[in-house]
Order: structure tokens, then sequence, then C-alpha cells
């Protein structure tokens, strides 16, 4: 009787277990965490060409970035041959990638592409893709100056197949770039759109913007994220502006952060006079000691 | 009357002359041998292994050595105070407690230095201070006024020191063979002659003048350290004030605790008397109320504005992690000696030894919360850092080696009350005989 109840069990225990494995495996899958892929295209001064990809993920309702995961990006078909790059996204969930030479022939082909982002399934996150299509741009800055007054012509092209042509209607910023990437207003607005030529004219009547010592400034002009042609850049250096030179003196002043041969002389005086005094006394005191043993030894004598 | 003056001469002599360890005194100077091997032990594996020994880490980069700096420094104040102030007022009633309070001052400062070159991990770079240091830096400020104090506080042991070991050179029999020459060595020019006790005499008050400015810049330097540092709990005009005022309560402190032990093994009854526990306390119970005074301002004024940088030191001192050790603190350093000694039957010898003990180990901790706690409340968040960063406890090398100091500053303390008389004999005398001379002019 004992015998028959164990054997039913093992039974009940061998059916079951198809399923408590496949609940257990759904349970795992349920568990890991889907990644928001994106992917986007970058070209500085018209021909250094990067793609970056970004992986991100929600933890507590806010996209957190994903560390560690490994994205291939394509050009135009998500098959081998066709790979650009496959690389771990850093702390900020980034991957940047530029064309391979094995690459150049297709790229030059056409004038749009797509590109495909793809991540595999992990132990920790679900499979993600992602993908972005562009049409080959430039921008072109050009400058005419007039005595004091400087213009600067942003012209925005596009490229057919054959041909650059011109993209009207166009959101590009321009102004001064500054050392920490940002840029400074021509004049009270950084933002324009292109005319029905592909242009933009700037007029820059303001003339202290600051310059490096031999008064040069870097002009500016950028798309950003722009859904069909991505994000361009493109600078030009021009002498307009004031030859600013750099403060040496600062480091080489006395003051109390300095190095110790530039030490404040109202310290230094201070601090020798109070050491000399205090250790002239003292001297003056081993004197008296010594003073205090020719005494006992004339006595001696 | 010659004859008889000359019978209580020898007397006091015989009373005050050093003696040796009896079979307490061997237990009490193995236990401090001991603990100090056990520190050296300690120190060999932290030279051989790093501060990562240690339980210092990024943020609490002050631990306990740098507590146990403050400590030294504070106590050994306790020499000017004791020594140059009362002999420049003319206290006749200190004279046997002068030689107690240099020899603490003498040990604690040399042990100040040896914890802070245990603190710098590398030894052989202290000597990167005197080729490489900077005047602007506090800390070479320090450097220059410890090496200083300590100087003028060898000086001050050394000179009222050499009647003494004129008298200590008629018992070579006593001291035997070794120590007579030591003393041959330290003492035999000293004849006694009106010469050498006129210049004598003047270099002490000079030294006496010398070494009070000396001794508040020592401590004041030391408060500097931490207060021309930006931080929460340290960011202070007050801190110059605050630590002399502590220090002069430590070192107080201290000078009962010996006096105490002295009075008992020593039998110094006679000597050190039930008056200068009444007078010690009273100035122990001054020196608290200015302390008290001192950190009334320190704490309240921030608390009572309880800026956001500082909210975090001041709760986590008031009630939090440190809140048992910081209200320890103030309970026994401060408002246990006040209420104690504000009674005459708490200024007696036993209860004074008491509070001398708590003066003394309140003092320590409140070193020790001075230094500690802020680093761990920096005006940025710790971000990115292991979980042990945000918190401090010394490893068993750090309390080791901190501990074997002070049991070394003891050692030294012991050693020298083996070999040269506590009390000064000759002073002793002196005042003995004017005594008996303003009596009989009476």
């Amino acid at each position: 009787m004992k015998w028959k109840k164990q054997n039913s069990l093992f039974k009940i225990l061998f059916l079951a277990a198809p399923f408590i494995y496949f609940s257990g495996h759904a349970q795992n899958s349920t568990d890991k965490k889907s990644i928001s892929l994106g992917i986007a295209y970058y070209a500085s001064s018209n021909n250094a060409v990067y793609l970056m990809a970004n992986a991100k993920t929600k933890i507590e309702g806010k996209f957190q970035p994903v560390k560690g995961v490994a994205v291939s990006i394509y050009l135009d078909k998500d098959s081998t041959g066709y790979l650009i790059g496959k690389s771990l996204t850093d702390a900020h969930g980034l991957v940047k990638a530029v064309i391979p030479p094995a690459l150049q022939a297709a790229w030059n082909a056409a004038p749009s592409h797509t590109f495909f982002a793809k991540t595999e399934e992990g132990a920790l996150y679900e499979a993600a893709s992602a993908e972005a299509k562009i049409t080959k741009s430039k921008i072109v800055l050009d400058t005419v100056s007039s005595g004091e007054v400087h213009t600067v012509i942003i012209s925005a092209l596009a490229f057919n197949g054959n041909e650059w042509v011109p993209i009207p209607g166009l959101e590009l910023k321009a102004g001064v770039g500054r050392s920490v990437g940002s840029i400074l207003a021509f004049t009270d607005k950084d933002a324009f759109t292109t005319d029905s030529t592909g242009k933009v004219s700037i007029e820059i009547t303001k003339t202290n913007f600051p310059g490096d010592d031999k008064g040069n400034m870097l002009l500016v002009a950028k798309m950003e994220e722009n859904d069909q042609y991505g994000s361009l850049l493109v600078e030009k250096k021009v002498p307009w502006g004031l030859a600013v030179q750099t403060d040496d003196n600062f480091f080489s002043q006395r003051a109390l952060w300095a190095t110790r041969f530039r030490t404040p002389i109202w310290l230094l005086v201070m601090a020798y006079s109070i050491v000399a005094g205090v250790w002239g006394t003292i001297i003056y005191l081993v004197m008296q000691l010594i003073k205090i043993k020719k005494l006992g030894k004339q006595v001696e004598n | 009357v010659e004859k008889s003056n000359h019978i209580e001469n020898e007397k006091i002599i015989n009373d005050l002359l050093p003696q040796a360890f009896g079979r307490r005194g061997k237990i009490w100077t193995g236990v401090l041998v001991s603990i100090c091997l056990l520190g050296l032990f300690a120190y060999y594996r932290q030279l051989r292994y790093g501060l990562v020994v240690t339980h210092m880490r990024d943020y609490a980069s002050w631990g306990i050595y740098i507590s146990n700096f403050v400590f030294f420094v504070a106590i050994s104040l306790v020499g000017s105070l004791i020594t140059a102030v009362f002999r420049l007022a003319d206290v006749k009633w200190a004279t046997p407690l002068t030689r107690i309070a240099e020899i603490i001052a003498v040990s604690a400062i040399v042990f100040a230095s040896l914890i802070i070159i245990v603190d710098m991990g590398r030894p052989e770079r202290f000597v990167y201070l005197f080729m490489y240091g900077r005047i602007q830096s506090p800390i070479m400020w320090d450097v220059i006024v410890i090496s200083t104090y300590f100087c003028i506080s060898l000086l001050l042991l050394y000179m009222p020191l050499l009647p003494d070991l004129k008298i200590l050179l008629r018992f070579k029999e006593k001291s035997g063979k070794w120590l007579h020459k030591l003393y041959r060595f330290q003492g035999s020019f000293w004849k006694g002659t009106a010469e050498q006790f006129r210049i004598s005499e003047r270099s002490i008050t000079i030294l006496c003048i010398a070494i009070i400015p000396v001794a508040f810049s020592i401590h004041t330097v030391t408060s500097w350290l931490f207060a021309t540092t930006y931080r929460p709990g340290w960011d202070s005009t007050n801190f110059g004030a605050y630590f002399i005022s502590g220090a002069f309560l430590v070192g107080a402190g201290g000078v009962v605790v010996a006096m105490y032990m002295f009075r008992r093994f020593y039998h110094l009854e006679k000597y050190i008397t039930e008056l200068h526990f009444d007078k010690m306390g009273k100035i122990v119970v001054l020196l608290a109320l200015l302390y008290l005074y001192f950190n009334i301002n320190e704490y309240m004024v921030p608390a009572f504005k309880m800026k956001k940088a500082e909210e975090g030191h001041l709760l986590e001192l008031f009630t939090g992690d440190f809140a048992l050790m910081f209200w320890f603190a103030i309970t026994t350093g401060l408002i246990i000696p006040i209420v104690t000694l504000l009674f005459k039957k708490g200024r007696r010898p036993l209860p004074m030894f008491v509070i001398g003990i708590l003066v003394v180990v309140g003092a320590w901790f409140k070193r020790y919360l001075i230094v500690t706690p802020t680093l761990l409340n920096p005006f940025l968040p710790m971000q990115e850092v292991p979980a042990g960063y945000h918190h401090y406890f010394p490893s068993w090398e750090e309390w080791a080696i901190a501990m074997a100091t002070l049991a070394g500053a003891l050692l030294v303390i012991t050693f020298f009350a083996r070999i040269y008389p506590i009390i000064p004999i000759q002073e002793t005398l002196t005042e003995q005989h004017e005594m008996e001379e303003t009596k009989q002019s009476v």
C-alpha cells in the first residue's frame, strides 16, 4: 500500500517535470529586461563620419544607460559582410563605430544608406535592434568681410547621386565655438533656417568676441539630430576675435597656494623672524649652559 | 640649629631620592613594555604591508593616529602651565609638581612626533618635509614649532635638574655604577657656586618666558591644521583658543593622575599634600569651565544655524553614530569634573585621581571626535565608493600602535622617575630654608 502511494507520487512528479522546467524557464525569460536601442549618424567637417549606438533600459521608471552589452552595427544589411563594427557599450551605454575601409566602396556607391544596430539576447537583457536611414549631406561655411562687418554664409547641401543640391528649410545652429563645446551666438539668436537656395546669411556686427592670443576665433555651424541627414558639424577659424593674452604672471605670483619658491614675502619675514628669535634664545641658553660648565671646571681646577 | 637643619635636609634628600622598582613597579614596567612590543609588531606589519593594514581609506584619511597626535600635543602643554606660568607668578606651592609636569610635556611631545611619522606610512619620507617643505603650509609650521617646543622643554627639564644631580652624585652606592656615571656625565660640572646659580636662575626665567608663546603656538598651529581646512566642524575662527583651553585641561588632569601615583607609590605624602590636590582641583575646575564655554561656542552656534553642509556632521555627533562617544566625552571630560570639583570633598586625593583619569580619557575621545567624524562628512557626497569608506573604526594594528605610544609615554615618565628625583630636591630644600627663615624673622 505504502509502495503504491510512493509510486503514484513519482508518476505525478515525472509528468509535472516538463511543466516545472518550462515554467521556471518562462520565469527566467520574464526576468530579462528589454533594451531600448538607438543609432545615430554623425559627420564632422563633412568627412569624419561615425555612428553612435546607445543602449538604455528602464529602471524604476527611469531610463538608465546599459553598460557592457555587445552592439553590432551594419551598413544597409544586417548580415556579416556588412558589419561596420561590434563593441561593448561603455558606462554611458554608448558604442562608437567608423565605417571600415572594406565598406568604403559600398558607402560611396549610394546617396542614401540605412544603418542597423543589433544586440543579441543575453543573460540579463532581451535582444534589441534599431535602424536609421540617412541621406548624405554637407554644410559649407563661407565668409565675406567688408571692413568691420563680417558675413557668414552657410550652405546646406544634399547628395542626390550625381551632384550636391541645396536643402531649403533646414534648421541649423551657428555661432562662435567655445572651448567647452557650446557655441556663443553671433547675434541675439543661434538657430537659423535655410532659404529656398539652401543658404543662411548672417551678418556679424559684434566685434568683441574673445579669440586666442592672435585673435583667431572658431566659427561653428551644425545640424543636430535631423531625421533625414543626422548630425553634421563644420568649423572654420577666422581672425575676427579680440586677441586675449593669457596671464602667465598669475602662476608666478607670490601666494599662499604657490610653490615654496614663491612664498609671500610677509610670510617669509614673519615666519623666519619668529624662528630666528626663538632659536636665537635657545642657542643663547645653550651657551649659558656651556658657561655654567666652564665655571664648574674652573672651580675644580 | 644648624645640626637639626642638616638632619632635616638629609631626611628630605633621602625621601626624594629616586627609588628602585619594587614588585609593583616591575609589573607596571613589564605591562608597558609588553604593550610597546605589541605596538612595534603592529608597526612592523604596517611597514611590511603598507597603510592598508589600517582602516583609514580615501575619506577617513586621518584616524586614531592623528587623534593621538592631537592628544599628545594637548597634554604636553601642561609643562608650560605648571612650570613656566607658576614659576613666573611665584606660585610656591607648585614646586613639587614642576618636574612631573615637565617630564609629561617632554614624553608627550616625543610621542606626538613619533605618531606623526607612523601616520605618514613611509617614514623615510619624513626628511622631505625639511627638503621640500613649504613655509605656507600649517603642517610645516607644526614641524617647526614641535621641534622648538621639544628643545625648550628639554632645557627646562634639564636646567633645574643640575643642582639635584650634584646631590645624586653623593649617593654612588645607592644609585649604582651606571646611574652614577650618567649623573657624572650630565651634572658633574655643577658646583653650586653663586655665579652658577645666578646664570641658571636667569636662564630658567628666560626659558619660562620663551616657553609660553611657543606652547601656545604649538597647539594653536595644531588647531590650524584643521581650521585652515574648509570642512564641517573644523571651519572655525575659534579653534586656537578652543584647543588651548582643552589642552590645559587635559594637561592638568594628567598632572593630577601622576601626582596621585607618585605620592602613593613613592610615599611622597609629605611633599605632595592634600593642599596640592585641593589647589590643582580648583585649577582643573576652572579649566573645565573654560573648556565647556568653548565647547558650547563650537557646537551650539553651528547647531543653532544648522547649515545644510554641517547638519550631517552635527547630527552624527549629537544623535547619530558618534553620539555615545560624544556625550561620554562631554560628561566624563567636563560635566563630572565640574560638578565634583566644585566641592571641597571632591578635591581630595582619591576623587581627584578618579577625576584626573576621567578628564584624560574624555580628552582622548574628544580628540578622536574632532578628527574623524568631520572626515566622514565631506561637503561633496560620497559616491561610487566601497561601503567601508563610509565608516571608520581603527584596525587592531592602529589600536596597538596608538596604545603603544601611550604606553611609551608612560614608560618614559616611569624610567625618568626611576633615574631622577621626581620632586626637585634642591628647590624643596631652598624653600624649606626660606620658610624657616621667615618663621624665625616673624
